[in-house]
């Protein structure tokens, strides 16, 4: 079995974390550019290959119809969902799509699942370049107020990247497991909220800290939230105030999702970002009229347009304080989570509502991986100190009569929930019992989200005399599973829930297959790579290393050693057998140490030339 | 073709007394029909180590989690008689250090037999607690294992002492309708309902105090172990508190809803 990594799935960034055996502690995983954050986006080359995070953030604007970001804001949705997205988003939206939306890239077209799991598999191929090591398996974060459908994506996506999910945890109940460990809730008991703002999603929880004899319980006694509210929507109105202003000042309306909306949109998020640290920040736009559009902003100019988001944000604080029975001013802690808490106007907004400095101490960016690491190690070693007792956001309902819902399981329930509920037919030999199952607060089926349709078999017999049970579980990931029963003959009926939003299992098949062939295609593609780019580099500073006037005090057997050498790697690195590029990389390291030797003695005399000896 | 839910009374009897989903293993099913031996709490054998046991949640002899023995009810989960009052802080560690043993985070590397087994009685566990928790709930699934509470029961009749009560309000919620829709002013209709929702406010409150006293009743009756008739008559009045109280709270909740 390989090793197992926490994974923040986020709307903007992806990270990955693990527990330090050595020290116990939770670490995330910096990738090849030394930043533990990978953009969540993805570009799809004319050859297929595919390109994650940062070198696909430079495509957004060379390549926008090739790439994608906030892929996250589809997950798990219906096409008829996105539509308002779309009028903010760059997502081109197949029109053949009808239960699962397909997203074209470039000449290919996928679904946001398989779009997720190639981010999921670039942070897969950073822990194990850092281990050395397969992983295989993962505890993912998702959003607290994820429905099933956005969870059943998630999944699905591990599940396309070759990892298996050991259970997906809720990122503000992660937020607090890590600083939970970070420091321990000073008394017990203790009540804690974590206002959870990422790119595109919104979440609050509030969990009680309970120190048991054998170990912390973190229990969630609510949680709330919007998920398609974040610092995307921030973004949004920064992006849409500025092209107003070029539209009555130069009149261009330039397309919002073109190279220059990406453009500017980019430079927005920069001013937005400095505005968090100074008062002001200048903007210089140039546009294609040979103008530069010219704004200063002030601190008080961004919250006056972002306020409307913040804002947003308190209607589902109120209403998870409520479920919860407390008072803000009951809150023993408030944990700030998520990149946009770095807004001041946010960071007031809370304080002020709390009455409370919140918690800002761990990265914002990093702390939901953190957590995800620990309950991560908790599931692998079993050897627990702690245990999450997590909710189901939503209320599960049934469609009755006339469209209204009857709630079977109320939201905030403790999961693993479960529900029975007992069916008969309606007329005589009915032989088919249809089910709708929902999920959310509305009285009407048609405002409530569509989990799942299926029929219940039943004998023909006289109505209102067979007795059907349907269970209805919750699992500790906040997915459903049905199972049904006859009760008059014991038997069981295997139930084929069709997700309303989603994939089936056909689906599911179809891609891993696909994907598998990704996979090998990666593995092999991504080492040639690599090893091309080093190879490149060291034949480089030979070069350089060659040219300098201190390379002729080089012996001629050595220097000819050399020669060959680059020759060998020249040759090699043109094929695309790695580990021979690898081999000629090393050959030629071991031809040269006497060539850098000389270099470095020469530099070391050049640096002290003209210096006095006490400088030295 | 859609059918018909049935009550939620029934599926807790469903639950309590006929259709465990998890039941003991067939053989113990088989086990119990030869012997003709059906009592309430029959003895469980160990789907593990096929030893007959008497715990309540582990195999005393093999500590492998058992699966909820039959006729077991959320009372007997948490060990607790068939009472109404219940210790509240009790109840939270009790479900606090049962939840520590049976969560499924304890069996992700166990067989697939027992993830299943952690994770059909966590849920259970979790309905149990929520339910016990609620002493609305508590009283209503109270009386649905004690058979109080049947097949398809009306529940939605008026109380006759509040039937002339009840037509006015109706009448009330319909004129502020009509003036809704038709633009007029409905300040005069907003203050007879919002005096009408305090009225059946107060009557709630009344049922809470009358059921509260009831609930002490059927307590004593346990206690003394009363006889039969004694219980039926405790249940007889918490089955009608209950009935009123949902009569009455769909009324100031429609109110509410009309006046928001």
């Amino acid at each position: 079995m390989g090793r197992i990594v926490g994974i923040d799935l986020g709307t903007t960034n992806s990270l990955v974390a693990y527990v330090d055996t050595q020290t116990g502690e939770p670490k995330c995983i910096p990738g090849p550019f030394g930043s533990t954050l990978c953009p969540s986006i993805v570009s799809i080359d004319p050859d297929g290959s595919i390109i994650v995070g940062e070198p696909a953030r430079r495509r957004l604007l060379t390549q926008p119809e090739r790439s994608i970001y906030s892929v996250k804001r589809l997950m798990g949705r219906g096409p008829s969902d996105v539509q308002s997205e779309l009028k903010l988003f760059p997502f081109r939206i197949e029109p053949a799509s009808n239960h699962v939306i397909r997203v074209k890239l470039g000449e290919k077209v996928f679904t946001p699942p398989e779009i997720s799991s190639f981010i999921l598999r670039e942070l897969k191929n950073w822990a194990e370049s850092y281990f050395g090591e397969t992983v295989d398996r993962a505890v993912i974060t998702v959003p607290a107020y994820f429905n099933d459908a956005q969870r059943q994506a998630t999944k699905d996506a591990g599940k396309l990247a070759g990892l298996e999910v050991l259970r997906l945890v809720n990122e503000p109940t992660a937020a607090a497991l890590a600083y939970g460990l970070h420091e321990k809730p000073a008394a017990a008991g203790g009540k804690v909220a974590v206002y959870d703002l990422g790119g595109g999603t919104f979440d609050i929880s509030v969990l009680k800290l309970i120190s048991t004899g054998e170990g912390d319980i973190y229990q969630v006694l609510s949680t709330n939230g919007d998920t398609h509210l974040g610092g995307d929507d921030i973004d949004n109105l920064l992006q849409a105030f500025v092209h107003e202003q070029i539209l009555q000042h130069d009149q261009i309306d330039f397309s919002p999702h073109g190279e220059l909306a990406q453009e500017l949109r980019k430079a927005l998020i920069d001013i937005k970002h400095q505005l968090s640290e100074t008062t002001t920040a200048m903007l210089r736009f140039p546009l294609p009229n040979g103008n530069v559009f010219v704004h200063e902003f002030t601190r008080g100019e961004l919250e006056a347009l972002i306020r409307p988001v913040v804002d947003r944000t308190m209607g589902p604080v109120k209403q998870a304080l409520a479920d919860a029975q407390l008072e803000p001013s009951e809150l023993d802690e408030v944990v700030l989570v998520g990149g946009a808490t770095r807004t001041p106007l946010i960071r007031r907004t809370v304080q002020e509502f709390f009455d409370r400095k919140p918690h800002t101490e761990l990265n914002p960016d990093e702390v939901v991986a953190l957590g995800a690491a620990v309950q991560a190690n908790i599931l692998d070693k079993g050897v627990k100190d702690m245990l999450l007792l997590d909710v189901t956001p939503l209320s599960l309902g049934i469609e009755t009569y006339g469209g209204a819902v009857a709630k079977v399981i109320p939201r905030n329930s403790t999961i693993p929930a479960s529900a029975q509920e007992l069916y008969t037919t309606g007329v005589d030999n009915q032989t088919g019992i249809d089910i709708h199952v929902l999920q959310g607060e509305r009285e009407l089926a048609k405002d409530c989200r569509s989990l799942a349709r299926f029929t219940l078999r039943v004998p023909p017999a006289p109505a209102g005399l067979p007795r059907i049970e349907v269970r209805f579980l919750i699992d500790a990931n906040g997915i459903l599973q049905v199972a049904a029963k006859d009760l008059r003959t014991g038997e069981q009926h295997t139930i084929e829930v069709q997700p309303s939003y989603g994939l089936n299992d056909a689906d599911i098949e179809r891609m891993l297959e696909e994907s598998i062939e990704y996979a090998e295609q990666d593995f092999a593609e991504r080492q040639v790579i690599e090893a091309r780019t080093e190879a490149e580099s060291i034949l480089l500073a030979t070069a350089k290393a060659l040219a300098n006037p201190q390379a002729a005090q080089l012996p001629a057997a050595e220097r000819q050693m050399v020669d060959a050498s680059v020759a060998a790697l020249q040759e090699a690195a043109r094929g695309s057998d790695y580990k021979l590029i690898r081999r000629q990389i090393d050959e030629l390291n071991h031809a040269t140490e006497h060539l850098a030797e000389l270099l470095m003695t020469s530099a070391v005399q050049t640096a002290l030339e003209g210096k006095k000896l006490a400088e030295v | 073709m859609p059918g018909r839910l049935l009550t939620r009374s029934d599926q807790w009897l469903a639950t309590a007394n006929a259709s465990h989903f998890f039941y003991v293993c067939d053989e113990v099913r088989k086990n119990n029909m030869a012997t003709q031996l059906p009592t309430t709490n029959p003895p469980l054998v160990c789907w593990n180590c096929h030893e007959r046991t008497i715990g309540t949640h582990f195999c005393p002899g093999c500590g492998k989690l058992l699966q909820l023995p039959q006729g077991s009810d959320y009372f007997a989960m948490f060990e607790l008689p068939r009472k109404l009052w219940i210790e509240m802080g009790a109840l939270e560690q009790k479900f606090l250090q049962l939840s520590w043993k049976i969560h499924p985070d304890n069996f992700v590397s166990a067989t697939e037999q027992e993830r299943e087994i952690s994770l059909k009685r966590s849920s259970e566990l979790n309905d149990a607690y929520r339910t016990l928790r609620d002493p609305i709930a508590r009283v209503e699934y109270l009386l649905a294992i004690e058979g109080t509470r049947k097949n398809g029961e009306s529940k939605q009749q008026a109380p006759p002492e509040l039937l002339e009560e009840v037509f006015e309000l109706n009448e009330s919620l319909d004129e502020l309708r009509e003036a809704k829709a038709e633009g007029t002013d409905t300040a005069s209709l907003r203050h007879r309902l919002e005096a009408a929702e305090k009225n059946f406010g107060g009557k709630l409150e009344k049922v809470d105090t009358e059921l509260q006293a009831a609930a002490r009743e059927w307590d004593q009756a346990i206690d003394s172990a009363a006889d039969d008739v004694a219980r039926r008559k405790a249940m007889g009045k918490l089955n009608e508190l209950l009935n009123r109280r949902s009569y009455i709270r769909n009324l100031v909740v429609n109110v509410q809803k009309e006046l928001l």
